[in-house]
């Protein structure tokens, strides 16, 4: 697989200009299997005053029979990466062995992708440990930053943090070195493009992942470093090693074009944490769905969505689960007022255990219009109407409080329908041109059964009635509204009237065609 | 030592507070003393509308229009972008209506007991469940702070009791007063003549009229009245 003469001149003289991929800030969270660990090990003793790292246990992630990450009271005992865990438990005792679940990893690489998506129009997932974010956009999320990109990265290390993550980051030009630099290189600035190579020549060759066999040979040669490669003659690589020599090469110089694999999350995020010990009382499990909220809320952030309905269940000790659902008056993404709903629905739940284990689903989102437009520019109204809104359902029941649906149905009992209450951004403008003919006369006023009612009259003309034996003389008569359907189902054909009765006031009575009785239905209150 | 600041930089602050304040003192008041009622002969006798941070008791028969009354007023908070609530412990309120006096109905809260009380039940001696959980809701809701106007309607004896030594009735109005204020929402009592009078800063009694509700402003030293037709 050598290379034609012509090749290599034209690889010598792109020696001179390297194509560079696009601008990416590389996300790299080290040990993610050990930090996801320790991360769901909430601790719930003294709200936010955490607790000193010496107090954590010792513990190791196995994967095949060997350690493959291990906390520093781990290490300071003599556990190694790559000790068998019969190694590891003798060299530490009372250590705690967790084995390695790489699908969990990927889901919390993935959640923290999702969070970081609120700083990047695009994100890809590089398996074990790596983010990938579109630094492109950077001076148009970070515009007011001095440096739009250095921002971008500090904030994706803190929203890391914020997730219970520590993580490093760096912009540079190419998926390649931008992640070898994130896992190997030091804590730094951005990497202009014109550095780029220079950056990366201080990395071990292993930052490059070449394949196993370029590696190998190109450490028999005595290339033990990135730079060490960059500086190697393209031409006589390619003719020893072929293009993988030459791919190899270029990405010591820095040069990656290959574009990035955006990912899209497909489910609501949910977040979830074993309580270290069963807790009875509100307040300590109010401080561990904190955590929840936050994460779950920067990842929905991420995205642009506000939650509308959260579940929150629990797992209780010994046996049990309580569920909770928790309808939210706007879409949101802020945990503070996710939290404002949980206080309240947590304060009033009697529960027959002691809370092991919780999880917080976001149940429903939908695209988070901007939180001060939503409620007359006036954001704490929306927390306190939350607040009410929790309060309510807790005591009387989900459907207790809720927003009338119109509903194109002629029976009048039928005409709306209850739909969760939502603060809706107000409306502007009005509706339109159009004039619409004016409805017909309805009550404020329906009542849940018809009340009958005894017709008197006068030559075929009606000028009394009689409502629980009591006889109110009409005042003035409507014209009738014949209101009639639903022949498939429940037929109904009734005959509407507005009726003014003394010492009654205005009401609504109809006579059923079929049988033709009189019934008093509502009232013009 | 405090860092002293040099004098331009003062002035650029203090005139930039000014224009802080300038702004704000420019924004529109949404915390109004009053909600209109959207009646302007009610509002006339009201001195402008329904006072905020107060209950208002509006009593009338069955058919009398205190209902649309209300209404309106929730009509008029909902078109500028407020909140309204409408507790129905009778659970009679009809939504249609509500529409066609103009309340936008994404905004419009409706809170209905489990079981509704029946009508009937203003004359009962002790509160009906239902009657209970719609003080309970009302004061919850005038106390928040999100709701503009809040209307409650619950059949309500003078004299009362939540259950046997419970509360009276005339105590839990005078707790809606204090939630009211609190919130700052204008609550909006409607009760029926002979029913529990409540602790209210203003009291309409509305009458069906030949061409309308008749709106008179209550109490012992006016007499002032509105045909509103």
């Amino acid at each position: 697989m050598s290379m034609s003469h012509e090749e290599a001149t034209q690889l010598e003289l792109g020696a001179a200009r390297p194509v560079l991929g696009p601008r990416l800030c590389a996300v790299h969270v080290p040990d993610l299997a050990l930090q996801r660990v320790t991360r769901a090990r909430a601790r719930t003793q003294g709200a936010g005053s955490g607790s000193p790292a010496g107090d954590e246990p010792p513990l190791a992630v196995i994967g095949e029979g060997r350690v493959v990450a291990a906390t520093p009271a781990a290490r300071a005992s003599g556990v190694r990466v790559g000790d068998s865990a019969v190694q590891a438990e003798a060299a530490c005792a009372g250590l705690v062995l967790v084995p390695h679940d790489a699908e969990a990893d990927r889901g919390a690489l993935e959640a923290l992708a999702e969070a970081l998506l609120a700083l990047a129009p695009a994100a890809e997932v590089v398996l074990p440990d790596v983010l990938l974010l579109d630094a492109s956009g950077a001076r148009v999320v970070a515009r007011d930053e001095p440096d739009p990109e250095a921002a971008i990265a500090a904030r994706a290390v803190a929203i890391a943090g914020e997730l219970g993550y520590r993580a490093r980051a760096v912009v540079a030009n190419g998926r390649g070195p931008a992640r070898a630099l994130a896992r190997f290189g030091a804590v730094a600035p951005p990497v202009p493009p014109g550095r780029l190579t220079a950056a990366l020549a201080r990395l071990p060759l292993q930052a490059l992942e070449l394949p196993g066999p370029v590696a190998a040979r190109l450490r028999a040669l005595g290339i033990h470093d990135a730079g060490a490669l960059a500086r190697l003659p393209a031409s006589g690589l390619g003719q020893r090693f072929g293009e993988a020599g030459v791919a190899a090469w270029r990405l010591a110089r820095g040069e990656d074009p290959s574009p990035l694999a955006p990912w899209t999350p497909s489910v609501l995020p949910s977040e979830e944490v074993e309580l270290e010990a069963p807790v009875e009382s509100a307040e300590p499990l109010l401080f561990a769905l904190k955590r929840l909220c936050d994460r779950a809320a920067a990842r929905l952030a991420g995205r642009g969505l506000g939650a509308s309905r959260l579940e929150l269940v629990l797992r209780l000790d010994p046996a049990g689960t309580a569920r909770l659902e928790i309808a939210l008056a706007s879409p949101s993404a802020a945990a503070s007022r996710w939290l404002l709903v949980l206080r309240e629905r947590i304060g009033m739940l009697r529960l027959e255990g002691a809370v092991a284990r919780a999880r917080l689903e976001v149940a429903a989102a939908s695209p988070a219009p901007p939180e001060q437009l939503a409620l007359a520019d006036r954001p704490e109204q929306l927390a306190a109407l939350d607040t009410v809104l929790a309060r309510l359902a807790a005591r009387l029941g989900a459907d207790g409080a809720f927003a009338a649906e119109p509903v194109d149905r002629h029976r009048p009992e039928a005409a709306y329908r209850a739909a969760p209450f939502r603060a809706s951004p107000r409306r502007t403008g009005g509706g339109g041109g159009e004039e619409d003919a004016p409805p017909p006369p309805r009550p404020t006023r329906l009542l849940a059964a018809p009340l009958p009612l005894v017709a008197e009259g006068e030559g075929g003309r009606l000028t009394a009635v009689r409502l629980e034996g009591r006889a109110f003389p009409v005042a003035a008569l409507s014209p009738p509204e014949r209101l009639a359907g639903e022949w498939w189902d429940r037929p109904f054909d009734r005959e509407y009237r507005r009726a003014r009765l003394d010492g009654l006031g205005d009401c609504w009575i109809f006579r059923d065609v079929a049988t033709g009785r009189l019934w008093l239905h509502g009232f013009f209150d | 030592m405090p860092a002293v600041r040099p004098a331009c930089e003062v002035r650029e602050v203090i005139q930039e507070l000014r224009e802080r304040i300038q702004r704000i003192e420019r924004r529109p008041v949404r915390s109004d003393r009053v909600v209109a009622s959207g009646w302007v002969e009610v509002d006339g006798l009201l001195g402008g509308g329904f006072p905020r941070g107060a209950l208002a008791e509006i009593v009338g028969t069955p058919g009398s229009g205190k209902t649309a009354l209300a209404l309106s007023a929730a009509a008029r908070a909902t078109a500028e972008g407020a909140l309204a609530a409408f507790v129905d412990a009778r659970g009679e309120l009809y939504a249609p209506a509500a529409a066609a006096l103009g309340v936008d109905l994404e905004r419009l809260l409706i809170v209905r007991p489990p079981a509704p009380a029946v009508r009937g039940s203003a004359r009962a001696r002790e509160l009906a469940p239902a009657v209970r959980d719609a003080l309970w809701a009302a004061e919850a809701l005038l106390g928040s702070g999100a709701f503009a106007v809040v209307a409650v309607d619950a059949p309500l004896a003078a004299g009362a009791r939540a259950g046997a030594g419970g509360a009276s009735a005339e105590a839990m109005l005078r707790r809606l007063q204090g939630a009211a204020e609190k919130g700052g929402a204008a609550g909006l009592w409607l009760g029926e003549p002979g029913s529990c009078r409540a602790p209210a800063a203003v009291r309409l009694e509305v009458a069906a009229g030949a061409e309308g509700p008749v709106v008179r402003r209550g109490g012992p030293d006016t007499g002032a009245y509105v045909d509103v037709a």
